[in-house]
C-alpha cells in the first residue's frame, strides 16, 4: 500500500522535478537579470556601487538629452527600413524557391540563409573589408566604372545606408526560410481550386497565398525586428557609431554608457526602455506563433 | 517554349546575383588572407597575390587565437551537453503530463526565445547580475550565458518533436517492463534523435556565435570565446587585414561545415513554432 503512495506521489512531482533545471536556467539568467536592471535603472549606480535612490532621476536625465532621442531614433529608422525591405525581397525569394524544384532550390536556400548562420563579428568585419574607403574591393569596382570613390563608411549619410545593408543581408535569409515553410504548408487544394477559377498569378499571391503566410510573415517581421533593434555587434564593428554620432545606435549608447564611462545606472535606464520594446514585440510573438499544449 | 527559356535565363542570373552578394564576402576574405602581408592591401587589387601562403594562419594560430578557439568548442560543446539534456527532460514533462502551472512554465518558455534574441537590452542587465554574484571573468561563465539564451529555442523544438512521438510506444515499453528511466533517457531521445540534432545544431550555432554578452563577461585572454578574439584583432593588429581575414575564415569554416552538412535540421529548427508539424 505503502509503496503504491510512493508512486502515486512521483507521479504527481516528476513533471516539476523534470521541469526544475530548464526552469532554473531560465528564471536565473533571463528573468531576474530584468528584475535586477529595473532596480538599478533607481539607483545611482557608478562602477556598480549603489551609492543613492534617485527614483526616476535616471529615466528623465537619460532620456531629456539628444543624443539619447537621436540614437533611439536611428535606431528605430534603421530597424524599420531593414525589416521592411527584408520582408520584400525574403517574400520573392520565397516564392521563387517554391516555384524551383529539388536539388536547385535546395542549393538556394542554403545559400540565402548562409548569413544568417555566420557570425555577426564576422560578417561585418568582411563587409568592412570591402567597404573600406581606399583599399576597398567594391569602391575600386565603383572607380573602375568612372564614379569618384564613395565613402560608405566615413560619409555621414551613406554610412547608414551601408549599415541598413549589411543588417538587412544577414536577415534576408530568415525571412525566407520562414515564409518557404509557410509556402509549402499550404494544401495543394487552395492552387488547384484557384487554378480552377482562372486566377492570374498577381491574384493567386495577394488572394490565395499571402492570407496563408501571415502567421510565418508576422514571426519573421517580429523577430528581425528584435534582431535588428537590438544589435549591437554589427554597428560596433562595421562603423563604431561613426562616423561622428551617425550610426550610434541606442544598444551602442547603452553598452558605452555602462562599459566606458561606468554609469550602471544611466544604462539601466536605457535597457528598460530597449526591454519595453522588446517587451511589446515579445507579447506579440507569443500571440502569433502557433502551439498547442 | 519560348517562355521557358527566358524564364531559365532569368533564374540564372538570379541564381548568380545572389551567390554574389552572399559569398563574394567570405570568398574574399579567404583570397586576402592567403596573401603575403605586403600585398595585403595592394591597390588596385588582385585576385591572388604573388604567391599563395599560410603565414597569416601561423600567426593567428601562434597567437592567443588557438586558446579561442578551443575555448569556443569547449564552451559550445558544454552548453549543447546541458542544453539538450535540460530540454529533453522539461519538454518530455511538458509533453506527457498534466500538471498546475504547466501553461504558466510554457508561456515563460515562449517569453524566452525573443527576450534571449533581443540580446543587447541582456547585456547591462546580465553583467551587472553576474558581477554582482562575483560570477564574471569565471571559467563556467559563458557556458551558462549561452545556455540559457539558447536553451527556450532548444526546448520548443524538442516539445515539437516529443509532440510527434505516440505515447503508444512508450505504453508498450511500459508493459514490457521498462522504467521511467529507460523511457526519458534511453527510449525517448533514440526516438527523437532528428529533432536533438536540430536543436543542438541551434545551441551549437547560437554559442558559437555569440558576442556581445561575452564580450564584456569576461576579461583574460584564457576564457576568450572566438568573436571576441576577432574583434580584438581590430585593436592589436589596426590596419593589418591578413590575420584579421585569416582569423575570420577559421571561425567561419566549422559553421559552414555544419550547416551545408545538416541544413535540412536547421531550416525545421529555424521555422519551429510558424508552422505547425
Amino acid at each position: 500500500m505503502d509503496e503504491l503512495k510512493r508512486k502515486k506521489y512521483l507521479h504527481k512531482i516528476l513533471p516539476y522535478l523534470l521541469s526544475f533545471p530548464s526552469m532554473v536556467i531560465i528564471v536565473l539568467f533571463l528573468i531576474i537579470p530584468l528584475v535586477y536592471c529595473l532596480y538599478c535603472s533607481f539607483w545611482r549606480c557608478d562602477y556598480m556601487d549603489f551609492s543613492k535612490f534617485v527614483g526616476l532621476k535616471n529615466y528623465i536625465d537619460v532620456f531629456s538629452k539628444e543624443a539619447t532621442i537621436t540614437s533611439l531614433l536611428v535606431s528605430l529608422k534603421i530597424s524599420i527600413v531593414s525589416l521592411v525591405i527584408a520582408i520584400i525581397i525574403g517574400t520573392l525569394l520565397a516564392l521563387w524557391i517554391n516555384s524551383a524544384n529539388g536539388r536547385f532550390a535546395y542549393i538556394l536556400e542554403i545559400m540565402i540563409l548562409i548569413p544568417w548562420v555566420t557570425s555577426q563579428v564576422v560578417a561585418a568585419m568582411l563587409w568592412k573589408w570591402l567597404l573600406k574607403d581606399e583599399t576597398g574591393l567594391i569602391n575600386y569596382i565603383v572607380q573602375q566604372l568612372g564614379h569618384e570613390p564613395i565613402g560608405f563608411l566615413s560619409d555621414k549619410n551613406i554610412a547608414v545606408v551601408s549599415l541598413i545593408i549589411v543588417i538587412t543581408w544577414r536577415v534576408i535569409g530568415y525571412v525566407m526560410v520562414q515564409l518557404v515553410a509557410g509556402l509549402k504548408a499550404i494544401p495543394k487544394e487552395y492552387d488547384e481550386a484557384a487554378m480552377i477559377d482562372g486566377v492570374n498569378k498577381w491574384q493567386m499571391f495577394w488572394f490565395v497565398r499571402l492570407p496563408q503566410l501571415k502567421t510565418p510573415m508576422a514571426i519573421s517581421a517580429i523577430i528581425v525586428a528584435l534582431s535588428n533593434l537590438n544589435n549591437l555587434t554589427v554597428p560596433l564593428t562595421l562603423t563604431g557609431g561613426g562616423p561622428g554620432n551617425a550610426t550610434t545606435v541606442i544598444s551602442i549608447l547603452a553598452y558605452r554608457e555602462s562599459f566606458s564611462y561606468y554609469h550602471f545606472g544611466e544604462a539601466s535606464a536605457m535597457s528598460i526602455a530597449l526591454c519595453i520594446m522588446n517587451f511589446i514585440l515579445t507579447v506579440a510573438y507569443v500571440k502569433a506563433v502557433k502551439y498547442e499544449i | 517554349m519560348k517562355y521557358k527559356i527566358t524564364a531559365k535565363v532569368f533564374s540564372f542570373i538570379g541564381f548568380v546575383c545572389i551567390a554574389v552578394v552572399n559569398l563574394v564576402p567570405f570568398v574574399w576574405g579567404l583570397l586576402t588572407s592567403l596573401k603575403p602581408t605586403r600585398e595585403v592591401a595592394k591597390y588596385p587589387p588582385t585576385l591572388f597575390g604573388s604567391e599563395i601562403t599560410p603565414e597569416h594562419y601561423i600567426s593567428v594560430l601562434r597567437g592567443s587565437f588557438s586558446t579561442a578557439l578551443i575555448n569556443s568548442v569547449i564552451y559550445s560543446i558544454f552548453a549543447i551537453i546541458l542544453g539538450i539534456l535540460c530540454a529533453i527532460l522539461i519538454a518530455y514533462a511538458l509533453t506527457r503530463y498534466k500538471f498546475r502551472g504547466k501553461k504558466f512554465i510554457f508561456m515563460m518558455i515562449l517569453f524566452g526565445i525573443p527576450l534571449s534574441m533581443g540580446s543587447a537590452a541582456m547585456v547591462v542587465p546580465n553583467y551587472m547580475m553576474f558581477s554582482a554574484l562575483n560570477m564574471t571573468n569565471k571559467f563556467y561563465t559563458l557556458p551558462l550565458i549561452y545556455t540559457a539564451y539558447n536553451l527556450p529555442m532548444a526546448i520548443w523544438i524538442m516539445v515539437g518533436g516529443m509532440q510527434s512521438i505516440p505515447y503508444s510506444i512508450e505504453e508498450a515499453a511500459m508493459i514490457d517492463g521498462a522504467s521511467r528511466r529507460y523511457i526519458i533517457f534511453r527510449l525517448i531521445p533514440h526516438l527523437s534523435l532528428p529533432t536533438i540534432s536540430c536543436a543542438a545544431l541551434m545551441i551549437f550555432i547560437g554559442a558559437w556565435n555569440e558576442y556581445q554578452v561575452s564580450s564584456v563577461m569576461v576579461a583574460s585572454n584564457s576564457l576568450y570565446p572566438i568573436q571576441v578574439s576577432i574583434y580584438n584583432y581590430i585593436g592589436y593588429f589596426g590596419q593589418e587585414w591578413g590575420p584579421l581575414t585569416a582569423a575570420t575564415t577559421l571561425a567561419v569554416v566549422p559553421i559552414l561545415i555544419v550547416f551545408t552538412w545538416l541544413g535540412k535540421y536547421l531550416v525545421s529548427g529555424l521555422t519551429a513554432g510558424s508552422v505547425k508539424g
